[in-house]
Order: C-alpha cells, then sequence, then structure tokens
C-alpha cells in the first residue's frame, strides 16, 4: 500500500468520524453547548433561584479561608434552599478556563483582576453588580478594577494591602525595639541587616512585581500611569527601586522564599527563615492555622524617595454567564458580599471588606491590622487590560533573576511589552 | 468504514472458502476496538486541534459550531513571526528543549551504552543486582522522581551537602535562572553580552541567551533524565551485546587487538542498529518534556529557563485560554519532532551490509523497544 | 578498557574485573541513594528532613504519612489510580491481543490498510495531543468522568504490535488442529493460542500496568474534578506547593515513595522477565 494514499484515506476517514462526532454533540448536548449567550439566561430581573445545586470555586490562601467560604455558603444554602459545593483549586487559573472549556465553569468563583478582560471579553461573564442591593456600597476604586468597556462585571470581594510582617523574637533577638522600625529604605536596609543571622535572612518576598513593585511605588514609579492607559516602566524611579532590592539581595539581607526553602513569604516568617516579610492581610489567617506560636506584628511599608507607597489586591465574585442557575448564583453573591459576611471573612482570614459601610467597624476589630487599611490611602493597583496578566509573568520571570540581572534591562523589555497591550 | 480493497482470490475447496470469509468477519470484529479508541482518541484529535490552530476559539462555546472564527494562520504568525511576548516565549521554550535535547540524547546513550559494557562482563558477580540498581529508576513515575529531585537540589540539599565534602559551595540548583554557559563565560572573564550578540534575530531571543546554555534549573532535571532513561537503553544494548558477544570475541582475540580497539571497531559498528533505536527514542522523548514542568509547580521558571515546547502550549491553551496558539505551538512541535527524526535517520543510513534487524514502536509516551526482532 | 573479557585469565584482567567491580559498586550506589533518602526523609520531621537531608532520621517519626492518610486525600487518588489502572491494564491486554492476532493471523481485506494506520499513528508524540485530547473528551462528553480516564488509554498501538509479533511466532499447526475441530475464531483464539502466548501477555501486563499508573499528562486534561485525581495528579499537586505544604519534604517524599511501591513490586515479581527481555518503558 502506498503510503500517499493510506494518509489520504486516514484523513478522510478521520474527517468523516469527526463530522459525524460533532452532530451527535450538538444534537446530543453533551460537551460543548454553544446553544447559550449571556443575554439569554435568566438572571434579569424577576428571574428566581431555580433551586439547581451551585458550585463555588476559590482560591484560597489556606484552610482557614476555606472553611470561612464553606460556612458560608452552608448558612446561605440553608436560608436558600439551594445546595452549594465549594470548591478550592488546585490551580485557579486553569481549572477555571478548563472549566469553561469545557462547558462546565463553576457557577460563581474568585476571579482576579488582571484575567477580567480575557473573560469579560468573550461573554463568559455575567455582568451582575447593578442586580446586588449594595452595589453603591463598594469602594469605587475596586470596581473599576473589575469594569470592562463601561460595565461593572462582578463584585469585589474584599481587598488586601501590603505591608512589613516583622517576627518580634526575632526583632527583640537582635536588640530593636518599637524606636527602630523602619520609615526609610535606609532604616530597611539596616534593620535587615541587623536581623540576618546564620539561618534567618532579614527580609524575605515573592521574586515578583506583586511584591517589589511596592518599591517602585515608594520610588514614586508604577507600571501604568494612573489612567492606566499608558505604560511607564521604563522610569528613572523604577531603575532605583530594582536597584535597591538588588543591592539587598546582594548583601544577602534579602532572599526569595525559594531561596530558603519556602513556598511564599509567610512560611518563611513562620518557618523562621526571615525575620521580616512583605505580605497582604492573608498572612494573618495563615499564621494563625500554620504557624499558632509565631508572634508578628505588621507595621506600613517604609517611605522611599518618592513617598510611602504599596500594592492593593481585589478578587470579584465572578458568576458564569452559562450557569444553570444564574439567579441563585447571583443572590449568594449578594449574601457573601453583605457587610455581616465580609467582616465575618475579615474575622476568619483577615481581608478587608470591599464595602465602605464598615470600614470602621472593621478598623475598631482588628487594630493590629490597622498597617493594612492605612495602605489603603497611597496603595496602587495592577493593570487592567487584555494580555496585561501575560506581561507581568514575564516580568515576574525576569525579577527571579534580579540578583544578576541588569534591572535596565528588564524595564525596557517590560516597557516594550506593556506597550503592546495598552496600545 | 468500508474497504475498497479488491477481494483475495478464493482460494480452492469450499470449507476453505467459508473459513476465509469468516475470518474476514472475525478479522474485522477483532480490530474494531483498536481501531474505534485510536480513531476517536488519536486521529479525529488531531483533525480537531488542526481546526482549533487556525481558529480564534478563546475556550468559550462549541469550536466546531460557530464560536470560533477562521484566522488563517494568525496564531502560527504570532509564535513564529510577529514580535511580542508570545514569540518569545516560544524562542525561549524552544532554546531550552535544545539544549536539553543536546545533552540528554548523547549522555543517555552514552551512559546506558557503558552500563550495559560494564554490567555484560561474564566474569562478573551479581550481574543481576546491578542490572536492577540500573533499571529501578526507570520504572518509578517522572511525578514521584521529580519530587524527589527537587528536593536532592534544594539549597541546602543533598547533592550540596556532597559537595560540600569536597569543597565546593553548590549552588541553589532549582532556582537558579544562570546558563551554564554563562557562567563559564563569566568565569572567563566575560559577563555581559557583546555588542555582536545583542541583537534578536531569531524569536525575539537575543543570540546571547540562545547561546546561555541549560539553565542550572534545568540541568537538574537534565540529570534527572538520564538517571531515569539510562536502565531502559541499557537493556536493549545488554541484549544486542549478548547477540553478538561471541563473534565480537573471536574476530578479536583473533586480530589480536586491544580491548578498546576491539570495542571500538567491532562491537560499536555492531551496535549500530541498536544505537539508531535508542537514539531515535531519545530524540523523540527529549522533545516532550511536561510532566517533570507541571510537577515542579514553577510554570517553567526560574525565569522561564525551564518553559518547553510541551509545556507552552499546554500554558497558553489550558491556562491562557489562547487555544489557537497553543494547538499551533504543538503542531510546530510535531513537525520539529519529524523532522529531527528525518535527519537523524538520514545521518545515521545503514551504509554497511548489517541486517536491520532491530524495530521501534512507541505509543503515547510509552516506549516499547523490541529490539529482538521479536519473530 | 573495561569492555573485555578474555579466556587468558591473566593478572591484568583480574585487576581490570576489580576496577569494573568497584566502578559499579559506585555507580549503583549513585542510582540507589536517592531512594534511601526519599525513604529516610520520609520518616523524619521537617526541620530535620532540612537540616539532615543525608544521614538516618534523628527521630523516626511516622508523622508524615499519618498526615497523609489523615489529612490528605492520599487514599482517594490511590483508589483512583487502582481503579483506573485495573482498567486499562485489562483492556489493554485484551483489546491488544485480540487485534494482536487478527493482524498476525487472520485474513482479512484492509489488513495492510490497518496495519499502515497503526504504524503512523504510533510516531504521534503523545504530548502533541494534549489539546486535542481535552477537545474530543470534551465533545463526547466524558469530560470529569471515569470514562474519560479510561476509555483513550484502553489500548495502544505498541501493544498490538508486541502481540503480533508474539503470534507470529507461534507455529500456525497448533490453530490448524484446532480449526479443523470445528472452533471458531474466538474460541481459537482464547482457547487454544491466547494461552500459549503468556509471556508476550506479561510484557503487555507490566506495560500497561506501568504506562497508565505513572501516566500525568492525560489525567490533566480529561478532568479537573478533585474526586478524580489519582496518585499522579494529586502528588504533583503536593510536590508543586499547590496544596500550601511546599517546604513539608517528609510529607512529599512519603507520598513520593508509597506511590512508587505498586510498580516496584511489580517489577520485583516479574523481574527475571523483565531482565531476559529487553522490552522496556522510557518516560517521555
Amino acid at each position: 500500500m502506498s503510503r500517499a494514499r493510506t494518509t489520504r484515506r486516514t484523513a478522510t476517514i478521520a474527517l468523516a468520524a469527526a463530522t459525524a462526532l460533532t452532530l451527535a454533540a450538538c444534537g446530543g448536548g453533551g460537551g460543548f453547548d454553544d446553544e447559550t449567550d449571556a443575554g439569554d439566561n435568566g438572571a434579569g430581573d424577576g428571574a428566581e433561584d431555580n433551586g439547581e445545586a451551585l458550585t463555588v470555586l476559590i482560591g484560597s490562601s489556606g484552610d482557614a479561608e476555606t472553611q470561612a467560604v464553606q460556612a458560608a455558603a452552608a448558612a446561605w444554602s440553608a436560608e436558600s434552599g439551594t445546595e452549594v459545593e465549594v470548591v478550592a483549586a488546585t490551580d485557579l487559573p486553569q481549572e477555571l478556563s478548563q472549566g469553561f472549556a469545557a462547558d462546565d465553569p463553576p457557577d460563581v468563583f474568585y476571579l482576579g483582576a488582571d484575567n477580567l478582560a480575557s473573560y469579560a471579553s468573550n461573554g463568559s461573564l455575567l455582568p451582575y453588580v447593578d442586580q446586588l442591593e449594595n452595589a453603591d456600597d463598594f469602594y469605587p476604586v475596586l470596581l473599576q478594577s473589575f469594569t470592562y468597556e463601561g460595565t461593572a462585571y462582578c463584585a469585589p470581594k474584599d481587598f488586601s494591602t501590603l505591608g512589613l510582617v516583622i517576627n518580634t523574637d526575632a526583632w527583640e533577638a537582635a536588640g530593636l525595639t518599637d524606636d527602630d522600625i523602619p520609615t526609610t529604605w535606609e532604616e530597611l536596609s539596616a534593620v535587615a541587616q541587623q536581623l540576618t543571622t546564620d539561618t534567618q535572612v532579614g527580609l524575605s518576598f515573592g521574586a515578583e512585581w506583586q511584591r517589589i513593585g511596592t518599591f517602585m511605588a515608594q520610588a514614586g514609579g508604577g507600571l501604568t500611569n494612573p489612567e492606566g492607559n499608558e505604560a511607564t516602566v521604563d522610569t528613572p524611579e523604577n531603575l532605583a527601586a530594582l536597584e535597591y532590592v538588588q543591592q539587598m539581595l546582594a548583601d544577602g539581607t534579602l532572599a526569595y522564599p525559594g531561596d530558603i526553602n519556602a513556598g511564599w513569604g509567610g512560611e518563611a516568617l513562620g518557618l523562621g527563615a526571615a525575620a521580616m516579610v512583605i505580605e497582604g492581610n492573608w498572612i494573618v489567617g495563615a499564621m494563625t492555622n500554620n504557624y499558632p506560636d509565631v508572634s508578628y506584628r505588621v507595621v506600613e511599608l517604609p517611605a522611599g524617595p518618592g513617598g510611602q507607597g504599596t500594592l492593593q489586591f481585589t478578587n470579584c465574585w465572578g458568576v458564569a454567564a452559562d450557569g444553570g442557575n444564574t439567579a441563585g448564583a447571583v443572590d449568594l453573591v449578594g449574601f457573601l458580599t453583605s457587610s455581616e459576611q465580609q467582616m465575618e471573612f475579615a474575622a476568619a482570614f483577615g481581608v478587608m471588606p470591599s464595602v465602605q459601610s464598615v470600614n470602621e467597624e472593621w478598623t475598631e476589630q482588628f487594630p493590629e491590622q490597622a498597617a493594612f487599611l492605612a495602605g489603603a490611602d497611597y496603595a496602587q493597583g495592577g493593570p487592567v487590560a487584555q494580555g496585561a496578566a501575560d506581561v507581568i509573568s514575564d516580568f515576574n520571570s525576569q525579577l527571579q533573576g534580579l540578583k544578576d540581572a541588569d534591572p535596565q534591562a528588564i524595564l525596557t523589555a517590560v516597557q516594550a511589552n506593556l506597550e503592546a497591550v495598552l496600545g | 468504514m468500508s474497504d475498497d480493497q479488491p477481494r483475495r482470490a478464493p482460494r480452492p475447496g469450499g470449507a476453505r472458502r467459508s473459513a476465509s470469509g469468516g475470518q474476514a468477519l472475525s478479522g474485522w470484529l477483532f480490530i474494531t476496538p483498536v481501531i474505534v479508541i485510536l480513531g476517536v482518541f488519536l486521529v479525529i484529535p488531531i483533525a480537531m486541534a488542526a481546526w482549533v490552530s487556525v481558529s480564534d476559539w478563546n475556550g468559550r462555546g462549541n469550536p466546531f459550531g460557530g464560536a470560533a472564527g477562521f484566522v488563517g494562520v494568525d496564531n502560527y504568525a504570532a509564535i513564529l513571526s510577529d514580535p511580542g511576548l508570545q514569540r518569545q516565549d516560544f524562542g525561549t521554550a524552544l532554546r531550552n528543549n535544545v539544549y536539553y535535547v543536546m545533552l540528554v540524547v548523547p549522555l543517555q546513550t552514552i551512559v546506558s551504552l557503558t552500563l550495559a559494557v560494564l554490567v555484560n562482563r561474564r566474569i562478573l558477580q551479581a550481574r543481576g543486582f546491578f542490572r536492577t540498581a540500573f533499571y529501578f529508576p526507570s520504572v518509578t513515575s517522572t511525578v514521584a522522581i521529580t519530587s524527589l529531585f527537587l528536593f536532592l537540589f534544594t539549597a541546602s540539599g543533598a547533592v550540596n551537602r556532597l559537595l560540600a565534602t569536597i569543597g565546593v559551595d553548590g549552588p541553589n540548583w532549582t532556582q537558579d535562572a544562570r546558563g551554564v554557559l554563562h557562567i563559564l563565560l563569566a568565569g572567563l572573564g566575560v559577563d555581559s553580552a557583546p555588542v555582536a550578540l545583542q541583537g534578536s534575530p531569531l524569536l525575539g531571543v537575543s543570540w546571547w541567551n540562545w547561546l546561555a546554555g541549560p539553565s542550572l534549573a534545568m540541568s537538574v532535571f537534565i540529570i534527572m533524565a538520564i538517571f531515569t532513561t539510562s536502565g531502559t537503553f541499557m537493556l536493549l544494548f545488554i541484549a544486542a551485546l549478548q547477540n553478538i558477544g561471541g563473534e565480537v570475541e573471536e574476530a578479536g582475540v583473533m586480530d589480536g587487538a586491544s580491548g578498546w580497539q576491539r570495542f571500538r571497531l567491532i562491537t560499536v559498528p555492531m551496535l549500530r542498529p541498536t544505537l539508531f533505536t535508542v537514539i531515535t527514542l531519545g530524540l523523540i522523548g527529549t522533545w516532550q518534556v511536561f510532566d517533570q514542568i507541571y510537577t515542579a509547580g514553577e510554570a517553567g521558571g526560574p525565569s522561564k529557563t525551564t518553559l518547553t515546547p510541551a509545556f507552552l502550549s499546554y500554558q497558553t491553551s489550558f491556562t491562557g485560554n489562547r487555544w489557537g496558539q497553543g494547538a499551533a505551538i504543538a503542531f510546530v512541535l510535531f513537525a520539529i519532532i519529524v523532522a529531527m527524526t528525518a535527519v537523524q535517520r538520514w545521518v545515521l543510513r545503514e551504509r554497511d551490509t548489517v541486517p536491520r534487524r532491530k524495530r521501534f514502536v512507541l505509543s503515547d509516551g510509552t516506549l516499547a523497544a523490541d529490539a529482538q526482532g521479536g519473530r | 578498557m573495561a569492555a573485555t573479557t578474555t579466556h587468558r585469565a591473566g593478572q591484568g584482567s583480574r585487576l581490570g574485573t576489580a576496577v569494573t567491580m568497584a566502578v559499579l559498586v559506585l555507580l549503583a550506589v549513585v542510582y540507589i541513594y536517592p531512594f534511601v533518602v526519599q525513604v529516610l526523609t520520609s520518616f523524619k520531621g521537617n526541620a530535620d528532613a532540612v537540616a539532615n537531608p543525608l544521614g538516618m532520621p534523628l527521630v523516626w517519626t511516622v508523622d508524615a504519612y499519618q498526615r497523609l492518610f489523615g489529612s490528605s486525600d492520599y487514599p482517594l487518588w490511590f483508589r483512583n489510580s487502582v481503579v483506573v489502572t485495573l482498567a486499562v491494564t485489562a483492556g489493554r491486554v485484551f483489546f491488544n491481543s485480540l487485534a494482536g492476532y487478527a493482524l498476525a493471523r487472520l485474513r482479512f481485506p484492509g489488513r495492510g490498510l490497518v496495519f499502515s494506520c497503526l504504524v503512523a499513528v504510533m510516531a504521534v508524540p503523545g504530548v502533541v495531543l494534549l489539546i486535542p485530547k481535552f477537545l474530543v473528551i470534551n465533545t463526547l462528553g466524558i469530560y470529569n468522568t471515569f470514562a474519560g480516564l479510561i476509555l483513550p488509554l484502553l489500548v495502544d498501538a505498541a501493544g498490538v504490535f508486541i502481540m503480533k509479533n508474539y503470534f507470529e511466532s507461534i507455529p500456525a499447526s497448533v490453530e490448524e488442529a484446532a480449526r479443523i475441530d470445528g472452533a471458531g475464531p474466538f474460541r481459537v483464539f482464547w482457547s487454544v493460542v491466547l494461552p500459549m502466548a503468556r509471556p508476550a501477555l506479561i510484557t503487555i501486563t507490566i506495560l500497561s500496568f506501568q504506562g497508565s499508573w505513572n501516566e500525568l499528562s492525560h489525567f490533566i486534561v480529561a478532568a479537573s474534578d478533585r474526586d478524580l485525581f489519582n496518585l499522579t495528579r494529586g502528588v504533583a499537586s503536593l510536590t508543586s506547593g499547590a496544596l500550601g505544604s511546599s517546604a513539608d519534604y517528609p510529607l512529599k517524599m512519603g507520598a513520593a515513595a508509597l506511590m512508587t511501591i505498586p510498580v516496584a513490586i511489580l517489577f520485583f515479581v516479574f523481574q527475571k522477565r523483565i531482565m531476559g527481555t529487553s522490552d522496556g518503558a522510557v518516560k517521555g
């Protein structure tokens, strides 16, 4: 049998079978199903929770968060009579993407601001925010992070900022007092030096823009202009920030968690591998659960040449447009974003509510975390554009090698990449 | 699925003929499960992926029912010609994998041949024990071995402890993105790109970075690949050595050649068919680095130096929602593997009269080598 | 050079043997010691594992295993792996030998075509199929089901070839006798030929078991439901730190060591068979 003939025949058979399969799938409603679209989903005004069970997919910071969300979902379930299953993702972006591609997305899920554009642009998301009772209570700046082409797609579930988290035992062991809490870059370098021992580095944080960006903010720089429509990566301010971090890496007073046998900053702090870390509100829950014996305190990050600066992070509750019970899903989100529920989440895993009405209540209840909320006044967010997530992950991959890299070259490259997606 | 081949002429004799008809029916019956499953899960998927690779499907709706539009070669252009992050990532992944192939294929061949020759010595005691020891890593899963190697190569891990005993201060292997060649050049005082190498002419990666060599992190995976595959290939070589053992000895003794001469001039040429098999399997396997990278959980880090085309294809589709581009990467990878195998076939083509007794077969990651000829 | 044996067992040769032996022992240590470290680490506390990666545990503890079975999904992963592996192995042994027999013995129109197609199919590298496999599994509506995990692995072309080659080595006269007695093709296959193919069946069993037990990429694209995680998927998520325990080395090493045991048992039981032939499996 000639080879060409075999190939041709194989192709014919394959095509015929593929066609048959596709037809069968369309008719049988298995797998893919393109009959649905966002306008047609019964979640409009007056639609009722049809009782179909809901799945909630979360990217959990740990058991504390998972259990808190599970408890909240159970409470709503008892109220509404609709079953809810809360699943903590192993790898949220992958599971989300695979869920949508398989036409079996979770009904409600965490969605980061950096992925909003990708899902909003292809119609995967149900824009439901105006159906919520407390729609006006959300911080406008947070809601802005989830607005794509003029439509607010999803409600911010909470937010966090970054602060300096200090192991107080290590602090005292090094002979430091409250007066030594660093307020400038020079002081930060100095205490990091003093805290560095044979088995412990002074400071640690992940090799990523999501941490190093705080120094860029403190230097007066940032990834974009305040309007978020122009890339401002390649600036002297950002260069100063990278050079400062690079110097500390070279001095050995700063190490990335991966270099000290830890997966992230909280683990480095908990294991005693680092005396100070830069982390956000989520560290509270992680420390309580995994390292209850480690005493720590949170202070504001030091100011740089450009003043104080930190980063803010927020996720929203995405609702799948193609879900079977979108009305129930929106109702559940309304429950989860209510002031009372957000305060419970705050107590369980240390986030800050995304609604303004409980601002004071929160500060009263969590005075030791005041530094995080103080950061909200001068915090920067990340760029929101389709493809921005890729640019940042590429930036991060370059920051991993910062110790031996040329900071100017990194900034030049990222500038070009970010211009391409904002352009 | 009808068959339009001319029927074989019926043989004389009624009984024979009916037996033959029965055979035709049962032949097809017997083979049907294999055809259906391979067809549905191998052949049809390739056709579907071919469509996706020229479509703009973004992961929502049915890509075969109107949710995806035809975009021609856009996805291929994005990874091969359009300047930008996508092309650069593909170039980086390609670079990483090229070094992986260049090191793993020769080294695993040499190591497995050496092991085979050592273990095959007839007067040796405990041959069975050594064979078992060298083969054992091959039966374990990539996931388990990766987990183990990441632990062995941590900053204060077993490997660095051993290095410390001979006075070497080991690097933090799995987090070190520095290329091996860059480290060597830095040792010679060259620690930044000469002007001539700063351009980015090929897939958005500068010459200087093409010449980085595998990163220390990638080196861990290279060592791991040699560790896990050398046992299997050792078995192939042992089988071949046993087949040719007698002839070599006689010829060698008569010529009065030294051991090394005998090995080089007689044994190696006679091993050519097995070498061919081992190198072919090596070339195909080393372009499919995925499990290790997935298990390490760094998404190709540090600094994308362990990114491979196979993993990039997965990541682009399954987390980046650019399914067309991911499929395009897979097809380019497929083309690379076919081309490499073809080139290797041509280079190692049979120029002498040693009969090609060795054949190899493979299927979805499982390679079964049938080096005995099996007939 | 060590590559030789001579009939003259002179002193040089004896020295050569000693050197070879020393080299082999050293190499064997290199190949085995990592597994020793793996097992020892699983019996350490985490601090001990980090501080003392090479030696014996300072304090022996089964804490890692307790957590593995108490507070992780390890038992579930194990069960899923067993279910999938047994199903795949049974399917491959049966379907591969059926097809191998048909190709080796039965004359039917289109045999040549089928054979050529199988050769072509074998040339497709598995990793290239990740996205396509997901698409077809999805289209068939078996995403996130055991069927999706098992069906695509149920036959492999390589196994068909091994069986075909073996059946061709069995003398045809045996079947002729049975056929004259009036046995149908399946009967001949099942009762006469298959029992004679025991060595090849063992080979297929080993390859299938090992292949599906160690498979990872297919399971990643075939399911995302945690209840369907098998060992490779689960241990990979442990290793990558996705479950929030990135530095818990005793746990990881224990998980990796335990998942190796079934294939190790299979290996040691059929060691002679594996070592006697050169059929083997290579990971990609």
